[in-house]
């Protein structure tokens, strides 16, 4: 092939490459904004609303996060390079029980958050494909605190796909962990779904006694 | 006895066996093989990187460590936490956290200054100055309410900044999450902080040694509600720690720190956090159900 048809392949080629990944389009700053917003609108109606009680608060959150977060693309980067070791049922056993895990954690954090009020802050392009949009989180008696939220157009509509706290990522710390449990128990997938079917059981023990 | 060599691990452990002389290095040596991390199997090229990136040659000691520090840390350190915030309300906490911090302005503004950053350099002074003339010797942050919050400044951070990576990890019984250049780091603090080497006395040394314990249980009580959700959500605290510890002082390091955070210029001694924010208030509660011991 002669250099000029080269060349002329270039731009092309290039243009390829900077096509966003199949799943993944390119985020709008002020649709995931706008997202962020009503998703932290609806969480802190749900948190506040006098009417519920404690587990029909957390019912409400858990649907709401549920609905705003990508559960399924989050747990598939948690466990990392594992995914390819793993069998398809264990794999199965595992995003329910990351599902469960993740909504029962964040709700019961969020649940303690009664009078809470959450601000906007700025937003920024990461990258091409996520978004950063800043939330200040103000809570009754406690110093507001900076929560960042990772939000990226998952099948056509911004899901929230990381919670960034004062510079500590909640999905890299988790990779972290559940990397560990696995190293720990020699790769096994088996080990990692036992541990966390442990949490859970805390978890809900936790739940059903306060 | 064999000589043993490792050719790809971060400790190599290689001697010769000579009869009766070096039974005591003999034993040292042993020993540090047992704290040394088995690295992955070099066929899995995966899995030897992800050993390399996580840097923790010293995990079996390091975990080792941790257990004893939670140890100390339930029976003592939290206990000794939780009375200081339940005795004393939270006006006085808030007012020892704040000339804590200001004792620290010094060091502060010479990692300020070593770092090249004039500005910040500039705001640290500013707010020493202030806060320890209207400030009352720094119990009330008069700067911040002015709109000029503090920030962290170590000497950690400085060779960070300088260029000198972060080494492998380390965990100390009460100092927590560290690297050897953090350790550094806060040995070269202390040599530079005026405090150290001011005055003379059993006095001096009674205001040094209650500096010390106040900082301490000050971090601690900042720290209660963040390390019981450690400890009740994490399938592994160990490396869940380890994780924040890295993302935290990255983030310390690259000083994004936004105002809207109030961070208090910090008396951070202990490596869960150099920055910590405003006390919490007097209805701030761990989870009433606490953390079941694993």
């Amino acid at each position: 092939m002669n250099r000029r048809l080269l060349l002329a392949f270039l731009p092309a080629a290039a243009g390829l490459f900077a096509l966003p990944r199949p799943g993944r389009a390119a985020v709008d700053l002020a649709r995931a904004t706008a997202f962020i917003e009503a998703t932290g609108s609806e969480l802190v109606g749900a948190i506040n609303d006098p009417a519920l009680d404690l587990p029909a608060r957390r019912e409400r959150v858990a649907a709401v996060l549920r609905q705003a977060i990508d559960i399924e693309g989050t747990g598939r980067f948690i466990l990392g390079r594992h995914v390819r070791q793993a069998t398809p049922a264990e794999l199965a056993e595992y995003n329910r029980l990351f599902d469960d895990i993740i909504v029962r954690n964040l709700s019961a954090r969020f649940g303690d958050f009664r009078g809470v009020r959450f601000s906007l802050g700025r937003s920024q392009q990461r990258t091409e494909e996520d978004a950063l949009v800043t939330t200040v989180i103000e809570r009754p008696n406690t110093a507001p605190f900076v929560l960042d939220w990772r939000v990226a157009e998952i099948g056509g509509r911004p899901r929230v796909v990381d919670v960034i706290a004062e510079g500590t990522s909640l999905r890299l710390t988790t990779r972290s962990e559940y990397a560990a449990v696995l190293q720990r128990g020699g790769g096994r997938m088996e080990v990692l779904l036992e541990a966390m079917r442990n949490q859970i059981a805390l978890l809900a023990a936790r739940e059903s006694r306060s | 006895m064999v000589p043993k060599r490792r050719r790809d691990g971060y400790c190599a452990v290689m001697f010769r066996f000579r009869p009766a002389t070096l039974r005591a290095p003999v034993l040292a040596l042993v020993l540090l093989a047992a704290a040394c991390a088995t690295p992955p199997p070099a066929d899995d090229p995966e899995a030897v990187a992800e050993f390399r990136e996580t840097n923790d040659p010293f995990e079996p000691a390091n975990r080792a460590m941790f257990e004893i520090h939670e140890i100390a840390d339930r029976f003592v350190l939290q206990p000794i936490a939780e009375a200081y915030r339940d005795l004393l309300p939270q006006p006085v906490r808030d007012g020892i956290r704040n000339t804590l911090g200001n004792l620290r302005a010094p060091v502060i503004l010479a990692n300020d200054l070593l770092q090249g950053n004039i500005t910040r350099a500039r705001i640290t002074l500013g707010r020493f100055m202030v806060n320890s003339t209207l400030g009352l010797a720094g119990m009330l942050d008069v700067s911040r309410d002015w709109g000029v919050p503090g920030h962290s400044e170590d000497f950690g951070q400085t060779l960070a900044v300088w260029g000198v990576g972060e080494g492998f990890y380390m965990f100390l019984p009460l100092l927590g999450p560290s690297s050897p250049r953090d350790l550094l780091g806060q040995g070269v603090d202390i040599a530079m902080n005026p405090l150290t080497w001011l005055g003379q006395g059993a006095a001096v040394d009674a205001a040094g040694w209650v500096r010390l314990g106040l900082t301490v249980v000050d971090t601690r009580e900042a720290l209660i509600e963040p390390i019981e959700q450690v400890r009740a959500t994490s399938l592994d605290p160990y490396s869940t720690l380890r994780s924040a510890y890295r993302q935290r002082r990255a983030f310390e390091i690259r000083n994004r720190e936004t105002p809207a955070a109030r961070v208090v210029a910090p008396a951070g001694v202990t490596g869960f956090g150099q920055g910590v924010t405003a006390p919490a208030g007097p209805d701030a509660r761990p989870n009433p159900a606490a953390a079941p011991s694993r």
